[in-house]
């Protein structure tokens, strides 16, 4: 009981996301002295040049980032570089701009001629995947808010049993999948609208959304980064991109020494063992099973493209237009008028029925042509995670596993080999 | 980097975690407090405030009672502001302790002496890549059965759009229905099959003159007028005719020319004594009959609505009131399964009607909505879904055939409205003199995809295909346009007026002229003229195709056309 009060307390103080409960609840005074209330101001637009003030904080931040991680080997620099962070990107600039949901801007913009993307959201897209290619996922380690407030709040790791690890794994790839294909058909940015913590870097949310992100971040005490590991879909590119890293972060400073120290270290299950000591399959056996399971990758694309296509419909309830026209036709159907807001609003824009069914036709044609190219792209990925765990390459020491690995430092103090050296020092 | 800290440092740093929770604890309560308030109190339901407030409504000259309000009305909003003011300062208040709180326990977290523990045997990888193997299949598999079973319980539950309960539901259970391919012998409808313009079967002839008999097989003089079109079914031909009163219907035989019988469509209970006022050129006999090959029924513009078996015995018969409007009546009929459809356009109403084909007896009427046009209603088939379209004025419009329940519309026609729609397999163009013509995307929510007002026809119909639409105009134009885009492909100038409606049938395009030329042009994107041959007789008349042979009816005869 007394360890957990600190936790017990950690939960009430997040409970300040109601206090931006803005609105008139009751009539203004009347006043008979004719006073004029003044007009409702909105704040100015940030200036552009501030959006790049930005990316100069961005890449800063991961050139700082991965000096920490692969050069200095500094765990606590990278604590430093996170509070920095979560301050900067998390507080000060609101959860927005944000690299994870940068990926939706990319996607609205390949799809929709109507739509320039700003240059700040595409270079908040592709530097941290340009330097996950070059050093891994340094982006995760201390520049990324959302996984700053998670690792500021990982006091006790735990690891889940790898079964759940496997299950949790896929749903990053169906969120980034679904995430490209609403923003692609100009219908929502789940990302941003489920974002966790932007709720409590803006002192304000729904109490649906501050529960869920109070719940992941006291998930995350335990289960560390529970976000990134099971939910982040710009995790997927940059899992996808670290893997062809050219210089990573290594677990020990010189040759590993097998002495299997940190082989429990990382919560997140990223280190991969030395096997040298192991039996291996027979390499026809290996080598069967993966032209299977690539001579299967089509096949899987057509289900996963087939599957989305009959899902389409349903899926296309996520735009607004698509779900007022079904509110309306609900309305219809039995009689009772609807009251939302969104259909308040409709009623006095003076839009008809018949445009809005139109826009709901060519919203639900959008999808239905979308979906099987996500479903492929989820069937490739099965396929692709099927040959992975094929293939098998001889390992003789303990590395972090390159695209897991969020360059955390967690294992640094593990290693005996950098204790003895700095003693030596 | 860092911070090394002594057993004394982490128990002052547990004891400032200590505070700061437990500051942070009374904060929080305090904001849960002043939250409870701000979103159950409203300030100006305050019991003694309302009091006030009743006591001065009954005395409003009262100035003290005035000042009275007010004051209370200040304090009261100055109590919900100040809750405001509790709250967003506790959430500053509450974020400082939570960082020093959190700062404390990572710091003490971070000087914990590591343990490490060495682990027992290592596990084999490969037994782990076998069952993560078998992990990511069933959880692939679990996926996949959600999302198929998702696909369908979802889709159950989406409702269907206006005005189309039930449809879906009866194609659902029909499955969905395409448009039945034109048949080479029969040619049931004003325009052929389905009023569509499109003829089946092929090698029709392109060269025949009608005063010189030039592949004229045969020639029979109509023993009444009309305007009404020719249409088959096996071996015979059914046409209208009407002088004065009396109103008729001809069965000919198709190799012969002979008439083999005629049907009185005169002394219906209901026909008006006085003829109605109609355009002397259309005449009581301008609309066109429609068989299913079990029946063939007709309409004249006094309202006489028949039906005969295919031997001419009479099944019923009635008068549907006289469509009055100012040029005579001219829709003609369309047969959908056991229905047969009435396109009714009257200054007193214009509606659809849907008469059960075996005894008469009248199934459903829709209202349509608008004024009076001379059009003829066409079945199409969108999405699997049998329609039936209606060139109307101002809208176009679409119904069931089942239930003449509307599908959709589209406002787009004025003026004269005669034309009648044209369709291919993915959308409809309707078009009339003075007004434009107009591409839809048939569907809930038809739209307009293009319009053009270079070519617009007063009488003929249009007719297109999926590569091709053919305008043929009362000027004497022909146009061929891309039917997705609406791009020009050619034009040309003919001299005389098109009133009859042009025909595709064996990639040609068999356009008829009012002075019986009938001018053969291929249906591709560059115009060539094939043949243009003349009847000897002017027509209005929108000609037949069956067997190789084209059956055109003249001011007086009807002509079988053959290549020999």
């Amino acid at each position: 009981m007394k360890k957990a009060l600190p936790y017990i307390i950690f939960v009430l103080l997040l409970c300040w996301h109601a206090v931006l409960y803005a609105q008139d609840r009751f009539p203004r005074p009347e006043f008979e002295s004719g006073y004029v209330y003044p007009t409702n101001q909105m704040p100015t637009q940030r200036a552009p040049v501030w959006e790049y003030f930005d990316v100069a904080v961005l890449i800063s931040a991961l050139i700082v980032s991965t000096w920490l991680a692969l050069k200095k080997r500094s765990r606590q620099g990278l604590i430093w570089m996170s509070v920095f962070s979560l301050a900067y990107f998390g507080f000060y600039r609101q959860g927005c701009i944000c690299s994870v949901g940068s990926v939706q801007n990319v996607a609205l913009a390949l799809f929709n001629d109507g739509y320039t993307i700003p240059l700040s959201a595409l270079l908040f897209f592709i530097i941290p995947l340009l330097f996950a290619l070059a050093y891994g996922r340094v982006f995760c380690a201390g520049v990324c808010p959302l996984g700053a407030i998670q690792e500021l709040t990982g006091f006790m790791p735990v690891k889940l049993p790898k079964t759940v690890e496997i299950i949790l794994a896929s749903v990053p790839f169906i969120y980034l999948t679904l995430a490209v294909l609403f923003a692609s058909t100009n219908s929502q940015f789940i990302i941003c609208r489920y974002d966790p913590f932007v709720g409590i870097f803006r002192l304000d949310a729904t109490y649906t959304m501050i529960i869920f992100g109070v719940l992941l971040l006291l998930a995350g005490i335990f289960v560390n980064r529970p976000y990134c590991r099971y939910l982040c879909p710009y995790g997927v590119l940059l899992n996808v991109f670290s893997r062809f890293a050219g210089k990573h972060l290594t677990i020990t400073p010189a040759e590993c020494t097998n002495c299997r120290l940190c082989e429990e270290a990382c919560p997140y299950d990223a280190i991969i063992p030395s096997d040298t000591d192991q039996n291996r399959e027979e390499p026809e056996k290996s080598r069967k099973r993966f032209i299977l399971y690539f001579l299967l990758i089509p096949l899987f694309a057509i289900t996963g493209a087939y599957i989305l296509y009959y899902l389409a419909p349903a899926l296309s309830g996520v735009n607004g237009d698509v779900r007022l026209a079904r509110e309306i036709r609900m309305e219809k159907e039995t009689e009772i008028e609807s009251v939302s807001k969104a259909m308040v609003a409709f009623k006095e824009s003076g839009k008809t029925e018949i445009e809005l069914f139109a826009e709901e036709e060519i919203i639900i044609s959008r999808f239905k042509k979308a979906s099987p190219w996500a479903g492929a792209f989820l069937g490739i990925s099965f396929g692709i995670g099927m040959i992975s765990l094929t293939i098998r390459s001889k390992r003789s020491e303990y590395k972090p596993h390159q695209g897991r690995c969020f360059s955390c430092g967690r294992c640094f103090k593990y290693c005996p080999i950098k204790v003895q050296t700095q003693n030596e020092a | 980097m860092k911070l090394k800290l002594n057993e004394k440092d982490i128990s002052i740093l547990k004891v400032v975690s200590q505070v700061a929770g437990g500051f942070i604890l009374v904060v929080a309560l305090t904001m849960i407090f002043s939250l409870v308030q701000l979103k159950t109190i409203n300030p100006l339901d305050n019991p003694v405030l309302l009091s006030v407030k009743d006591q001065y409504d009954k005395d409003p000259a009262n100035a003290a009672k005035a000042e009275q309000v007010r004051a209370m009305d200040l304090m009261a909003r100055k109590a919900y502001f100040s809750s405001r003011w509790q709250v967003e300062t506790g959430s500053y208040l509450l974020l400082a302790g939570a960082i020093i709180f959190i700062f404390c326990q990572r710091l003490i977290s971070d000087n914990e002496k590591l343990n490490p523990v060495l682990p027992c045997a290592k596990k084999d990888s490969s037994f782990q890549q076998k069952r993560n193997r078998r992990y990511l299949i069933a959880t692939a598999s679990v996926i996949s059965l959600t999302a198929i079973v998702a696909s369908f319980v979802l889709r159950n539950d989406l409702p269907d759009p206006p005005g189309q309960s039930g449809t879906s539901a009866n194609v659902e259970a029909k499955g969905k229905e395409t448009a039945p391919k034109p048949d080479k012998t029969n040619f049931p409808f004003f325009r052929g099959q389905d009023s569509r313009g499109i003829a089946g079967g092929s090698g029709y002839p392109t060269e025949w003159d009608g005063i010189a008999g030039k592949n004229i097989e045969w020639k029979i003089e109509i023993p009444k007028q009309g305007q009404s079109s020719p249409v088959i079914w096996g071996d015979k031909i059914f046409i209208t005719g009407a002088k004065d009163k009396e109103c008729e219907v001809y069965c000919i035989n198709k190799k012969t020319g002979d008439i083999l019988w005629i049907g009185s469509a005169s002394n219906i209970p209901g026909e008006p004594t006085v003829l109605p006022k109609v355009d002397q050129d259309a005449g009581l006999a301008a609309s066109t009959v429609a068989t299913n090959g079990k029946e063939v029924c007709a309409v004249f513009a006094n309202g006489n609505l028949i039906c005969f078996n295919m031997d001419g015995k009479k099944k019923w018969a009635k008068n549907i009131g006289v469509p009055e409007n100012s040029y005579g009546y001219s829709s003609s009929l369309v047969i959908y399964e056991n229905l047969l459809l009435v396109q009714y356009d009257s200054e007193k109403k214009i509606s659809l009607i849907g008469f059960d084909i075996e005894t008469g007896d009248q199934k459903w009427e829709t209202i349509r909505q608008g004024h009076t046009v001379w059009s003829s209603p066409v079945l199409a088939y969108f999405d699997g879904k049998p329609q039936l379209i209606i060139n109307g004025n101002p809208k176009v419009s679409s119904y069931d055939p089942s239930t003449g329940k509307e599908l959709w519309a589209v406002d787009c026609m004025s003026g004269d409205v005669a034309p009648s729609i044209a369709v291919n397999s993915t959308m409809a163009y309707a078009v009339t003199d003075y007004a434009k013509l107009a591409a839809i995307k048939p569907g809930t929510g038809a739209s307009i995809i293009w319009e053009d007002n270079t070519y617009t026809p007063d009488v003929s119909s249009p007719v297109a295909n999926d590569e091709f639409l053919f305008i043929s105009t009362g000027n004497g134009d022909v146009a061929c346009y891309n039917p997705e885009k609406g791009d020009t492909l050619w034009t040309h100038y003919f001299m005389d007026q098109f009133y009859a409606s042009p025909i595709i049938a064996d990639d040609m395009v068999y356009l008829l002229d009012r002075s019986g030329v009938m001018h053969i042009v291929k249906a591709k994107s560059e115009f060539q003229l094939v043949a243009e041959s003349s009847l000897g007789e002017s027509t209005d008349c929108t000609p037949a195709f069956s067997d190789k042979k084209i059956y055109i009816r003249g001011k007086k005869n009807l002509y079988c056309i053959s290549k020999n």
